[in-house]
């Protein structure tokens, strides 16, 4: 039985060599297509999420691939990713960019290009309102977030002694809090404030001033793709400039959105 | 937290649970699901005969082949061919393969393994005179399985395959992992942007498999008797 | 083109190792509870469908066929999240100051896999001549105590191959637990895939971990099979 075993592997791994083989430029290849495939969350509100009435994932991350999709003058794919499964779908190929709330981290520059920030909020908590005033009233409990995602990353590191429990989206960590399964609720505040504005007796949770991180999002782009990476952050300063992207800001979280945020002085820029 | 069960989000998202976001978009929900099952079913039916026959074979190392694939396969849990599947098949087919596939592939995979015992036993059911008399008029082996033993045996499968078929709907809400909108990725989303509901949609779609899956357990132990009378 | 570069020692020493060998630990933890408690309630649930009073015979012909008919993993999240609402507060509150996740897994398993453990025992039973039952209840057995004495004990013998590959299922089954985030092997090995993007190397040594344990339990079988059943059959 061993024999098959190495033989089992060895064939693996014969498969996984091959996997480097094969070039084309993306841009061509979503031009010849005709469509732009885009991993998008179907699940996060105010990024992305399934519309009630119109069964359409819509959300501020869509509208952005929207828009490149329309310069490209091509129609948009939607695909649903999660946090795990966003970057090896772009590694293989089966989608051409990532538009589903992703922060921009060294460590994942290493596997895939960034266009410039898009978006940018902290990573902070929900919980029951007044049972935290600092950080070290979560150490030690069982914290909720979403499976590979950097809040999770982020969590484990400032809160060495707490239980993180991975869910493998979001709104189930919500539930989980719910519940009373977890203690708190994890991750951006964006997302954080899309979630409670869309959920039942909201009035019972809080999202105290604790922010433990950065997060810049970053459209995601399979290494090597120069070209496309080019066009689509000229394409995002051209939104920026026109006011499209303040828009679609509004749209999602302005002032008369279910759930405002600040954009402050974040505008799309060159990064450095 | 308790509040009593209110089954409104299931009316209001019905035709979601059906049919995903067809005809707009992408087909999903339950009709995703049967869709998946048949197709798997079909492929894997194939594959089992393919797998089953190697593993009757006369030849050693086709034999020992088999076996060895079996094993692989049954030791592994369905999820983890999911995954691989998810990982390889892209690697494999240079990009751009959709998730319907990937899971069809990884059930078919999956399942075939299983197919491929249920045509071992049935081919196995068949007297070894039939063969023998097959063989003594001249016919070759290959022949004497295809046209005498496999159609007979083919009868006696019938209720296992639709067991099979069975597992088959219930295995395909794995695909869930991988983000294909079949009826527990649709749920899940219900769930997600409803929140309150937990207990309702997951008690709904369990019924909903249940009666599918019940019609089709039904229909196997039917066609057993059945089949089994006019022997 | 990215490259994949192969980096085997990730999952072989070091943090990740720790991960999976842990990820091991709660697999086997897991499949080991739900294996004792899918035998007993299976058994339980076997004797009641084949308990003369109807309405028994008929429940347990309901769960039987319930849950064998819905997917292992919706009645996992039913029973993870769904439950809440159903159960009183008091319950509620106490599971989840404790491993909920854990439990929950555990339950769903536990369920799922005794309607099945409860078929087999069953055809066991049913391979077992009518007579011995009849001879023990003359005897001046109950039919619970022929059961357990008499009928049982010898169904259960020629029924363990059968339960060894229910067990087997279920420790695969078990996998389904990471997607209500309880940390067994499946998981760590996406988790190894999303801090390192090795997902190569560490879906390798989940699968060998796994067809290895599932190896080992069939040939354990087939020796079964072999030198304790068929010379009972040949008697």
């Amino acid at each position: 039985m061993k024999k098959f075993v190495v033989v089992f592997v060895a064939f693996m791994f014969v498969v996984g060599l091959c996997s480097t083989l094969v070039a084309q430029d993306r841009l061509d290849t979503i031009k010849k297509r005709g469509a732009l495939i885009a991993g998008v969350k179907d699940s996060t509100p105010g990024f992305g999420y399934v519309d009630e009435k119109t069964r359409e994932i819509v959300g501020y991350d869509v509208d952005f691939v929207k828009a490149i999709a329309n310069k490209l003058g091509v129609k948009l794919q939607l695909k649903p990713v999660t946090s795990a499964s966003r970057m090896p779908q772009l590694v293989e190929g089966n989608i051409d960019i990532i538009a589903a709330t992703m922060t921009k981290t060294a460590e994942r520059a290493k596997q895939i290009d960034f266009s410039y920030t898009y978006f940018f909020t902290g990573q902070k908590f929900i919980v029951k309102k007044g049972t935290v005033k600092s950080l070290a009233d979560l150490d030690g409990k069982r914290i909720g977030t979403a499976k590979g995602s950097t809040s999770e990353q982020n969590a484990a590191k400032a809160l060495p002694k707490a239980t993180i429990l991975s869910f493998d989206d979001y709104p189930q960590a919500l539930l989980a809090l719910q519940q009373g399964k977890v203690f708190a609720v994890t991750t951006d505040e964006s997302i954080l404030a899309n979630l409670l504005g869309k959920a039942p007796n909201k009035e019972q949770y809080e999202i105290p001033d604790i922010q433990i991180s950065d997060e810049p999002y970053g459209l995601g782009i399979k290494k090597g793709e120069k070209g496309f990476v080019d066009f689509v952050n000229k394409t995002l300063l051209e939104m920026e400039k026109s006011g499209e992207a303040k828009k679609i800001f509004d749209k999602w979280f302005g002032p008369n959105s279910p759930t405002p945020l600040k954009r402050g002085n974040f505008k799309i820029t060159a990064d450095k | 937290m308790q509040t009593g069960l209110d089954f409104t989000v299931i009316w209001t998202n019905i035709t979601y649970f059906f049919i995903g976001r067809f005809p707009h978009g992408a087909l999903g929900g339950i009709a995703l699901t049967l869709y998946l099952a048949v197709i798997s079913c079909i492929l894997s039916f194939i594959g089992g005969l393919f797998l089953g026959l190697m593993g009757i074979s006369h030849n050693k190392i086709i034999r020992y082949l088999s076996t060895a694939i079996l094993n692989i396969i049954r030791g592994m849990p369905l999820l983890m061919v999911i995954f691989w599947m998810y990982f390889l098949l892209p690697a494999m087919m240079g990009g751009n393969v959709n998730e319907s596939w990937t899971v069809i592939m990884a059930l078919t995979l999956f399942t075939s393994a299983y197919m491929s015992q249920i045509v071992k036993a049935g081919v196995e059911g068949i007297p070894r005179g039939q063969t023998e008399a097959a063989l003594s008029t001249g016919l070759h082996p290959w022949q004497a399985m295809i046209y005498i033993v496999l159609p007979q045996g083919l009868r006696n499968m019938i209720p296992s395959f639709v067991n099979q078929f069975v597992s088959m709907i219930k295995d395909t809400s794995l695909a869930f992992i991988v983000g294909v909108s079949e009826l527990t990725h649709v749920a899940t989303q219900i769930n997600n942007r409803t929140i309150i509901y937990p207990t309702e949609i997951f008690f709904f779609i369990a019924v909903i498999y249940f009666i599918i899956c019940y019609a089709f357990t039904s229909l196997s132990r039917w066609l057993e008797k059945r089949l089994a009378w006019r022997r | 083109m990215l490259k994949y570069q192969f980096d085997w020692s990730v999952v072989t020493s070091g943090k990740y190792f720790e991960w999976l060998l842990s990820g091991l630990y709660t697999t086997i933890q897991l499949s080991l509870v739900a294996i004792v408690f899918s035998f007993l309630l299976g058994l339980v649930i076997a004797m009641m469908r084949m308990s003369n009073a109807k309405p028994v015979r008929w429940f347990a012909h309901g769960y039987l066929e319930f849950f064998r008919n819905t997917p292992l993993l919706v009645q996992i999240f039913f029973w993870y999240f769904g439950s809440y609402k159903i159960l009183p507060t008091v319950i509620n509150d106490w599971l989840n100051k404790t491993n909920f996740e854990f439990g929950a897994a555990v339950i769903a398993l536990t369920i799922y896999t005794s309607a099945f453990i409860a078929e087999d025992i069953r055809s066991g039973v049913r391979s077992i001549p009518k007579e011995q039952l009849e001879a023990a209840r003359s005897s001046g057995f109950s039919y619970v105590r022929s059961m357990q004495y008499i009928i049982l004990p010898q169904a259960v013998r020629i029924t363990i191959p059968p339960l060894i590959n229910q067990f087997l299922n279920l420790t695969k089954n078990s996998s389904l637990a990471m997607t209500i985030g309880v940390m067994e092997l499946t998981y760590q090995a996406r988790q190894v895939e999303s801090y390192t993007f090795k997902g190569f190397e560490a879906f390798t040594a989940a699968t060998l971990v796994y067809v290895v344990l599932s190896i080992i339990i069939t040939l354990m079988v087939t020796y079964y099979d072999k030198v304790v059943l068929s010379p009972m059959k040949a008697r």
